[in-house]
């Protein structure tokens, strides 16, 4: 199952979090960044492409 | 009147008189009664004053066949503006107040606070009691409050698909953050509204995130349905956390109270289920620079460090440093050589020494000095004893030697 849009921004506030503390090694720190700019993308498009949708449900359920 | 001239007060044959002060105090005291304050009744309008100050003056009648009440009532201008209709004779109203002595007019009045006509009179009695009911019933219990979904991707709207809230939700919502809306369409108000909200409840929970129910304001009556038990139980039985937003800031619904959050409006109900897209784009937005300017500079320690690497490992160095070492070996094989041959010439002079000192032992070093050696049979003479005449003897001198015969032989007696 895909993450939701709240885990995806946890999981970015952590690699940020990971970065910061330093204890990462290069290969590491250079292999979360770049999931966390797939992150930061993924949340963007979430954001930015889709609109709102409205639906009705039917009252004879 | 003081006719008797008693020292205990004044009395007529025998009854004492008293002032009508004291009369109206037993009569304050005797209405000072908790059964007459702050109590609702119910009666017909009659004389009814709107005065120029602002106080209305009327009466609360009521008549059971022939006989018939009637108490005066005042209700000061403060709790009159509040009135949400206006009074007349011959109406039916549940009045709210407490029973006060008017002493200077000799009468006692109800003071009336609050004034309903009597059907909706009842009907506000009735929700005092749900409340205290579903109350007991732990409905609104803020231990049971949950907390909304921060980034909700699905929104339920319990309303009316033709009221103003709806719309309201819609314009922010779609403003604030790409949610889906779901509505779950239902009657607001009018007989049986409440039976269609909670059904509308009932059917929306689950499939959402968030669920707001609600309405735009109205009266009293138009928002009733949302004081209705079945409206709130259903409130409270959804496993969705619920948004309340019934009428504009100063009205409050029982299903209020049993929602995870009470928002004043449709739209501040709206604002409260989605976060600002703008916002959390910014957050993102920030993460994104964090995070670049971190491997950024991660990257650039690295690279300095392999450039001061690099620059350790220069061909040029190293060669240097090859050089270094060679000389310094070269040293210390000289270092060596030059110990070797001191300890070889070391050893030669003390060789020499010792063969000089050996010398001073040779035997034949004696010769020199005019002695000689007698030999016999190859072995040295030592003793007279051991020559007999007639022997052949070699005697051994510094540079040859010479062959004897033994003539005699004699002995030092003295030896």
């Amino acid at each position: 199952m895909t993450k939701t849009f709240e885990e995806k921004l946890e999981e970015l506030r952590g690699i940020v979090r990971k970065l910061e503390d330093g204890d990462t090694s290069l290969e590491e720190s250079i292999a979360i960044y770049e999931r966390g700019a797939l992150l930061v993308k993924q949340c963007e498009d979430l954001l930015g492409t889709a609109e709102m949708k409205l639906t009705e449900l039917g009252r004879d359920r | 009147m003081m006719l008797g001239g008693h020292s205990t007060g004044p009395e007529r044959f025998g009854t004492p008189i008293f002032g009508v002060s004291e009369v109206s105090g037993l009569i304050c005291d005797l209405l000072d009664d908790a059964r007459l304050r702050r109590i609702w009744v119910r009666g017909e309008v009659t004389n009814y004053k709107n005065h120029a100050s602002g106080h209305r003056y009327f009466s609360l009648s009521e008549r059971n066949g022939r006989s018939s009440a009637v108490i005066n009532c005042v209700m000061w201008r403060t709790s009159a503006s509040t009135l949400a209709f206006a009074p007349k004779d011959g109406m039916d109203v549940l009045a709210w107040g407490s029973v006060e002595v008017y002493e200077p007019h000799g009468r006692y009045q109800l003071i009336v606070r609050e004034m309903l006509p009597a059907g909706l009179g009842e009907r506000h009695l009735m929700v005092e009691r749900w409340k205290q009911e579903l109350d007991e019933e732990g409905l609104f219990d803020p231990g049971r409050k949950r907390p909304l979904p921060l980034f909700p991707q699905r929104i339920g709207v319990v309303t009316s698909p033709t009221g103003a809230a709806v719309k309201d939700i819609l314009s922010v919502i779609s403003r604030r953050y790409p949610a889906d809306v779901i509505l779950s369409p239902t009657a607001v108000q009018g007989e049986g509204a409440h039976v269609e909200i909670a059904e509308a409840l009932r059917r929306i929970d689950g499939l959402v995130d968030v669920i707001i129910v609600g309405r735009g304001g109205g009266s009293f009556e138009d928002l009733f349905a949302f004081n209705h038990p079945d409206v709130v139980r259903a409130v409270a039985a959804c496993r969705t956390p619920v948004i309340s937003a019934v009428g504009h800031e100063v009205d409050t619904a029982l299903c209020d109270f049993a929602a995870d959050l009470r928002a004043p409006t449709p739209s501040a109900a709206a604002e409260r289920a989605v976060p600002e897209r703008r916002e959390v784009l910014r957050e993102l937005a920030g993460c994104e620079e964090r995070m670049r300017l971190l491997v950024h500079s991660r990257l650039a320690a690295s690279q300095s460090e392999v450039e001061d690497l690099r620059e350790r490992m220069r061909p040029g160095r190293l060669a240097r440093r090859i050089n270094e070492r060679m000389q310094r070996l070269a040293e210390h094989d000289d270092l060596l050589r030059r110990a070797a041959v001191a300890r070889v010439q070391r050893e030669r002079s003390a060789l020499a020494e010792l063969r000089a000192s050996l010398a001073g032992q040779n035997p034949l070093a004696i010769l020199e000095r005019g002695y000689c050696i007698v030999e016999a049979g190859g072995r040295v003479v030592r003793s007279a004893a051991s020559l007999a005449p007639g022997e052949r003897v070699t005697i051994r001198m510094m540079d040859g030697r010479a062959v004897a015969v033994v003539e005699e032989t004699t002995y030092d007696e003295d030896l």
